[in-house]
């Protein structure tokens, strides 16, 4: 190829899916009523930080919740375990299904000594904020074990004022 | 009608909201970050709208914001490396929800060479994967771009120009412009 040309033309009529109006739509109605909870929530952390705070964690109620399917139970009822191979990259799929779209979640994982999140040595604790579409959200984990010691990997959702935490056991051998 | 509850705040928004789903669409190149972000963008901009509605050109403004917005979130969490995707989107590369992607009537070929693209803009740099894709994509200007990324417009022009030598040099390795050059 000589010049740009083709790659501009090419460039040029790159797709991208379009939004729709219905979209939009939602979207300015979430952004009001979310900044309106985030301008409440400003004015109320302001005066009343800690005695909120510890007000809130009284409310995680359902709504929302996490599964992780395909998973053997441990010896611990109800929570999930893995097998993972010393210094090998496994890649653990965890499934966040809700009923209704959820804007704005914060999304934190916790993880034991001696296991790391691929990419992020070092670090036990990750959180970012994401959305969730209505139905199964699929979060796909690379956790690497640089130790025999296992543990429990903790993902927890907090949405507004609900929160879930989903507990994984992870074996090291 | 007004759709949400503030309809000042709608009508100052409401016209640029298709540039801005194609900003955060290009900054992110997948749809759940591109919506997360365009979400984002409009709550932090309901929270500004006393500042918002004495701002002349908002589009621009908005425009700053999302990719400031962008920029923290790479920073602080290197999201791309691990995302929240939708179900039957996990080996999606962005060309795969688009309306006609399996439409067997479409330009077959030229899809295939829009998803050799999209793999030779993911082996770019953000800066100049950004950079060349609102300059030859969305059609926006050097100095639309040096406002947007607040660097000189010398810099864009450089890092537009070593952002389409790099994706020549891939897309010419992997044979996209040979296979429809005249032989």
């Amino acid at each position: 190829m000589q010049d740009d040309s083709e790659i501009t033309a090419l460039l040029k009529d790159y797709p991208m899916p379009a939004a729709n109006a219905a979209y939009f739509d939602q979207a300015l109605v979430r952004a009001t009523h979310e900044g309106s909870r985030r301008q409440r929530n400003r004015w109320v952390m302001t005066g009343f930080g800690s005695a909120i705070a510890a007000g809130l964690a009284l409310w995680l109620i359902g709504g929302f919740f996490l599964t992780a399917p395909n998973l053997p139970e441990t010896d611990t009822p109800g929570v999930p375990g893995i097998t993972m191979t010393l210094a090998e990259p496994q890649t653990v799929n965890f499934v966040f299904a809700s009923n209704t779209p959820l804007v704005g979640a914060t999304l934190t994982i916790m993880l034991p000594e001696g296991v790391e999140l691929v990419g992020f040595p070092g670090q036990r604790e990750i959180s970012w904020q994401t959305s969730l579409t209505a139905g199964r959200n699929l979060l796909p984990l690379r956790l690497i074990a640089l130790s025999p010691m296992g543990g429990e990997v903790m993902a927890t959702l907090e949405h507004m004022d609900r929160a879930r935490t989903f507990r994984v056991r992870v074996d090291v051998i | 009608m007004s759709t949400s509850n503030h309809p000042t705040f709608e009508k100052i928004l409401r016209p640029h909201m298709d540039r801005l789903y194609r900003l955060a669409w290009r900054l992110t190149g997948r749809k759940a970050e591109a919506e997360d972000l365009f979400q984002e963008l409009l709550i932090r901009a309901y929270g500004k709208l006393d500042d918002l509605v004495n701002i002349d050109a908002p589009g621009s403004w908005l425009s700053r914001v999302m990719y400031n917005l962008f920029i923290d979130e790479q920073r602080r969490f290197a999201r791309r490396r691990m995302h929240t995707v939708e179900e039957g989107e996990l080996s999606g590369d962005g060309l795969a929800g688009l309306p006609g992607a399996d439409d067997p009537a479409r330009d077959h070929e030229q899809w295939q060479r829009f998803e050799r693209l999209a793999a030779a803009l993911s082996q770019l740099s953000d800066d100049h994967r950004v950079i060349v894709l609102l300059h030859d994509t969305e059609g926006y200007k050097l100095d639309e771009i040096h406002v947007l990324m607040d660097i000189p417009v010398g810099t864009v022009k450089s890092r537009l120009h070593r952002a389409r030598a790099r994706l020549r040099e891939i897309l010419d390795k992997d044979g996209t412009f040979f296979e429809q050059g005249a032989c």
